[in-house]
This record gives structure tokens, C-alpha cells and sequence, in this order.
């Protein structure tokens, strides 16, 4: 056992140079790879840290619009809610302004109908009624209506005869107008009746397919008739009065 | 039977002969550069360590936690030093399984030389940390009358440091040589084991030591240092 002092130099360069080695090929390597892994993940972790900070800003600011949009989406659908309210009243008040006119149009359109039905059946009364009187008298009196109506007339004539001055005046004219043209006989006994109180008066026989069935005669502004226009009417109320009955009848049924 | 690996001459070069001490530190420091060189040739910081990597990190921040624990605040310079004490060392050691090596540190001229420089990096640590008048203040610790004892000690530690370690690795290796040639068997099996324990056991007090002398050096004594505030 004996210390050889030029091993004893020759190991403590050895020793030097495996310092230095190591330093240069271990120590500083893995030091400094540590060192800057420590700093990678530090500032992977500040990043982090900066993401998820910038994150819940977005979060949040994502939460706050979404608030806002749903805020908003509840206004609208309130407003949307309220303008379809208001259309549809208007849209319900224009429909029953509409119906309410419809049914003035169709109510007039039915008074027209009406109207036009109780002329149309006035008339095929009065006809049927005249057929009918006609018929009758020449049946039971072997007369004709016309004789009958003339003979009517020169009775008020007759009977009339202060007035028909008063109201004739001066006339010299008088027209006898009758729906169809009269028989001869009647137009004798006619002229014969206005001769007699107008002996200077002219008479003259037309016919109008437009007035009623009936004599109507004229001096000046006398005038002196007889139609059926008052039996029509007659006829129409009774006709109305049953047929209200039978519309009440029907309504009862109802 | 040769007790040392000086004596051991394995070749010569250009008329020098090298013996196995220096033969066998040399293939130490191969081993440790060459192992550091390969690992660590590709570092990158953005590169995931890989199972070598992660070795050569675990032994040098067990290193340096280790000299943390010892002295005051990290030092890469120490941690230069007394790492490479350790893993010199301990390489040494360890090699000893291997047949026909013979560890540079069962040589007394290799425990003197680390024992040497330790001697040598207490004063310089020292200075650089103190100033070269801080650092001679500490031989006049406590008193001026204990200089002679601080000079005394100074080398006896180093002494220690190389006979302890010398005792040990070459006694190791000299009983498994003996056992060898009495027991070929099964003794030498386990006293290489019980060597590889020693040799590790060395190799950390060697290193512990020498941070502790230094640490010694470098930190200021007790009474200069500043009282902690005690909650």
C-alpha cells in the first residue's frame, strides 16, 4: 500500500477533465433542458391560462348575447304576438263590415225580388181577378165587364155631375182610356152619359197597355175611374196576411 | 496478490506506462461522457424526454436536491463538482462486478487525488463565496487559539475522506479476491453484492462529505448568520 504520487496527479487532471466532460456533456444538457422545459410549461400553462381567461370572457360575453337574443326573441314574438292580434281584429272587422254589406246588398237584392215577385203577382192577380169577374158575369148576368165598368162610371157621372163641371172647367176634350179597347156598347152608354152633361165636349176612346185593367176618363182636370188597382191591392194584402201566416206557421213548425 | 491497481502496468505509451488505476478512470470517464453524450445529444425543449433522458434528469436533480439539502441554496459549481465526485465513484464501484476490472478507487493514489482535490475546492469555493479574507477568518473561528486546531482538521478530513474510501473499495475487492481463491463459488457472489452496496454507500458519503466541507467553507457560521423571526 504505497501513494504513487504521479497516479495521484495523473487522477486529479482525470478528475478535472471528467468535471469539465460531464459539465460540458451532462450537467448543462440536462439543467439547461430542464430549465427550459420548466419554461416551456410555464408559459404553456400562462397561455393556458390566458386562453381559458380569454375563454370565459367569450363564455360570458356568448352568455350575455345569448340573454340579449332571447330577450330579444321574447319582444318580438310579443310584438309579432300583438300585430297578428291587430290584424286579425282588422282582418275580422273588415270581414263582418263585408258580411254586413253583403247582407245590405243581399237584402236589398231581396226587397228587389220581393218587390218584383209582388208586382209580378199583382199583376197575374189582376189578371186572374178580371178573368175571373169577367167570366163570372158573363156567366150569371150575360154581361161583359167593360158594359158594367162604363155602367158604373155613367152612374157616378150622374151622381157627380156639379163637380165634373166645377172641375172641368172649360175643357171641350174628353179621353177615355182603357187597357184593352172597349166594346161598342159601353162606349155608347159612355158617350151618351158625358153628352149629357157635356153636351160641347168631344169624346175620344184610346187604349194604354200600361195602366191597370179599368176606364179612366179625363175632362180638363176632372177625372173620373174605375181599376182594379184597388181589388189588387186588396187581393195582396189578404194574399200577404196568409202568407205571413204560413211563414209564422212555418217558423212555429220550426 | 497485488492491493493496488498502481502497480499494475497495462500498457505503455510513447515510454509512459500507464497502469491499471489510470487505465480503468479512463474507461470510467468513457463510459459516463460517452452514456451523457449519447442521451443528451438530441435534447430539445419541445421534444418529450424520453426513459434515458428521464434517468440522466432523475440522478442529476437527485444530485442536486441531495447538495440542496447540505448547503445553502443551489450552486451549479458544486453541484459540478460533488456530482461528478459521486458518479465517478459510484461508477467505480459498481464496475466492480465486472470481471477483470479493477476499480480506479481500491487505489489509494485515486482516493488521495479526490481527497486532494476536495482539500483544494474547500478553499476555492470558500474564496470565491467570501472573499480570500472572509475565508481565512474561518481557521481564526471561534478564537485565534483554535488556527492550529482548523489547520489540523482541514487535512485530516481530506485524510479521511481518502483512507475511508480507499479502505472500503480496496478491502471489498481484496475479499472477493481471497474468497475467490478459497470459495470460488458462492462467497465472491455475495460480497460483490455487498460490495456493490458499500461502493454505493461510499460513493454518497464521499460526495456528502465533500458538499458538507465545502458548504462549510461558503456559508457564513452560525453567530454572523441573521437570527429567523420565530412566529
Amino acid at each position: 500500500m504505497s501513494i504513487d504520487w504521479i497516479t495521484v496527479a495523473a487522477q486529479i487532471a482525470n478528475f478535472l477533465v471528467l468535471v469539465w466532460l460531464l459539465r460540458r456533456f451532462l450537467y448543462r444538457p440536462i439543467l439547461d433542458g430542464i430549465d427550459a422545459r420548466e419554461a416551456e410549461i410555464t408559459t404553456r400553462m400562462q397561455e393556458a391560462e390566458h386562453a381559458k381567461e380569454n375563454a370565459e370572457g367569450v363564455k360570458h360575453e356568448y352568455q350575455d348575447q345569448l340573454k340579449a337574443l332571447n330577450a330579444k326573441q321574447s319582444d318580438m314574438a310579443e310584438a309579432i304576438r300583438q300585430e297578428a292580434e291587430k290584424q286579425r281584429d282588422a282582418l275580422l272587422a273588415e270581414a263582418h263590415e263585408r258580411m254586413a254589406q253583403e247582407r245590405v246588398t243581399w237584402q236589398s237584392h231581396l226587397d228587389e225580388e220581393a218587390r218584383k215577385y209582388t208586382a209580378r203577382l199583382q199583376r197575374a192577380g189582376g189578371g186572374a181577378l178580371l178573368s175571373l169577374t169577367r167570366k163570372a158575369l158573363t156567366d150569371l148576368a150575360d154581361e161583359t165587364l167593360e158594359g158594367r165598368i162604363a155602367q158604373h162610371l155613367v152612374k157616378r157621372i150622374e151622381t157627380m155631375v156639379d163637380d165634373l163641371r166645377t172641375a172641368a172647367g172649360q175643357s171641350t176634350a174628353a179621353v177615355v182610356t182603357s187597357r184593352d179597347a172597349l166594346p161598342q156598347s159601353a162606349r155608347a152608354d159612355l158617350s151618351a152619359a158625358v153628352q149629357k152633361v157635356f153636351p160641347d165636349v168631344a169624346i175620344k176612346f184610346e187604349t194604354n197597355a200600361e195602366q191597370p185593367p179599368g176606364i179612366i176618363m179625363r175632362i180638363g182636370g176632372a177625372q173620373l175611374d174605375w181599376t182594379v188597382d184597388g181589388y189588387v191591392e186588396s187581393l195582396s194584402d189578404v194574399m200577404e196576411e196568409q202568407l205571413a201566416g204560413g211563414v209564422g206557421l212555418k217558423d212555429a213548425a220550426q | 496478490m497485488n492491493l493496488s491497481p498502481d502497480e499494475t502496468i497495462i500498457f505503455q505509451a510513447w515510454g509512459v506506462p500507464i497502469n491499471a488505476t489510470i487505465f480503468f478512470t479512463w474507461i470510467v470517464m468513457t463510459l459516463l461522457t460517452g452514456a451523457s453524450v449519447l442521451i443528451t445529444r438530441n435534447l430539445r425543449p419541445d421534444v418529450p424526454p424520453d426513459r434515458w433522458r428521464t434517468m440522466l434528469e432523475v440522478i442529476v436533480q437527485g444530485i442536486q436536491s441531495q447538495i440542496e439539502e447540505v448547503a445553502q441554496g443551489p450552486s451549479r459549481y458544486l453541484l459540478y463538482y460533488a456530482g461528478t465526485l459521486f458518479l465517478f465513484v459510484a461508477t467505480s464501484n459498481l464496475l466492480l462486478v465486472v470481471p477483470g476490472f479493477e476499480p480506479p478507487t481500491a487505489s489509494l493514489s485515486t482516493t488521495t487525488a479526490l481527497a486532494l482535490s476536495v482539500l483544494i475546492a474547500v478553499p476555492i469555493f470558500g474564496i470565491s463565496s467570501r472573499g480570500i479574507g472572509g475565508y481565512l477568518k474561518t481557521y481564526l473561528e471561534p478564537s485565534f487559539i483554535m488556527l492550529p486546531f482548523n489547520i489540523i482538521s482541514e487535512f485530516t478530513r481530506g485524510i479521511s475522506l481518502a483512507i475511508r474510501l480507499y479502505g472500503n473499495i480496496m478491502s471489498g475487492a481484496v475479499i472477493a479476491a481471497i474468497l475467490l481463491s478459497v470459495a470460488p463459488f458462492f462467497f465472491p457472489v455475495l460480497l460483490d453484492v455487498l460490495g456493490l452496496l458499500t461502493g454505493m454507500i461510499q460513493a454518497y458519503i464521499f460526495a456528502i462529505l465533500a458538499t458538507v466541507y465545502i458548504s462549510s467553507a461558503t456559508t457564513p457560521p452560525p453567530s454572523q448568520q441573521p437570527e429567523k423571526e420565530t412566529s
